[in-house]
């Protein structure tokens, strides 16, 4: 399977800014095919899990109200170098993590 | 249901696991999501409803967003020991959003939400153990989600 998160990581004066996105459909579960007025499932993230170096740094808990292909930014303190990961896991089960290293 | 449960669980531990050993994570606060009103979010999720609001919580919006079903939010805590930011948007089926659990010295998260109609963006940060929370409204375009 092709990547699902892209990571940018940078660091200025100690302060890495990171800024990802998730490739998933993040259905809500409340949309219907038109044709037939089926409603699609619910498929959506349910948590993300970002660690620097190994050592968790954020877990965040998303709902069906996040949009569709997830931004995620936020900063930590770090240096260029650090291993930033991102692992997701969703309401199927799926799961998908990427490192990235910051510049 | 016991085995579902379970299963869940092991696939949790299976990403984290490996990963973190040792760390204690906590649990997706299902109650929270599932409320359809606001205050039975906020009691679902932190035990009370009743939490006093603070200009120190910073909340960058557009005005009218264009998209209902991405709308740009950053939000930046101006508390120290900052442990958890969390949205809530009114007018939605769950207002509950997303929970940011916070482990080290960070105060700010960015992302990009869905509205069903107009209405207020709620933040409420935990620092030191005392919750906090600010509000934003949104107006949003004609096209919009129904989440």
């Amino acid at each position: 399977m092709a990547r699902t998160v892209k990571i940018r990581a940078h660091e200025i004066d100690g302060q890495v800014t990171v800024k990802s996105v998730i490739n998933h459909p993040m259905e809500t579960g409340l949309r219907k095919i038109k044709k037939t007025g089926k409603k699609i499932p619910p498929h959506f993230i349910k948590e993300v899990i970002v660690s620097r170096n190994r050592r968790i740094v954020m877990e965040a808990f998303w709902g069906k109200s996040i949009s569709r292909n997830p931004f995620l930014s936020f900063q930590i303190a770090g240096r260029k170098g650090d291993l930033i990961t991102i692992s997701w896991l969703d309401n199927r089960g799926n799961s998908d993590s990427t490192s990235a290293k910051v510049r | 249901m016991k085995r579902r449960t379970l299963l869940k669980a092991s696939l949790k531990l299976g990403i984290t696991g490996m990963l973190f050993p040792g760390v204690a994570l906590s649990d997706y606060p299902t109650g929270a999501f599932l409320a359809k009103q606001i205050p039975d979010a906020l009691q679902a999720a932190f035990g009370t409803a009743d939490i006093g609001e603070s200009q120190q919580i910073e909340i960058e919006a557009p005005h009218i967003a264009s998209d209902a079903n991405m709308v740009p939010v950053r939000v930046k805590s101006g508390f120290d020991n900052t442990e958890s930011i969390s949205l809530v948007v009114t007018g939605n089926e769950s207002p509950f959003t997303a929970y940011f659990k916070l482990y080290e010295e960070q105060n700010f998260v960015s992302t990009r939400i869905r509205m069903a109609e107009s209405g207020d963006l709620l933040v409420v940060v935990k620092a030191d153990g005392v919750l906090h929370t600010n509000q934003r409204p949104i107006r949003v375009g004609r096209n919009s989600c129904g989440a």
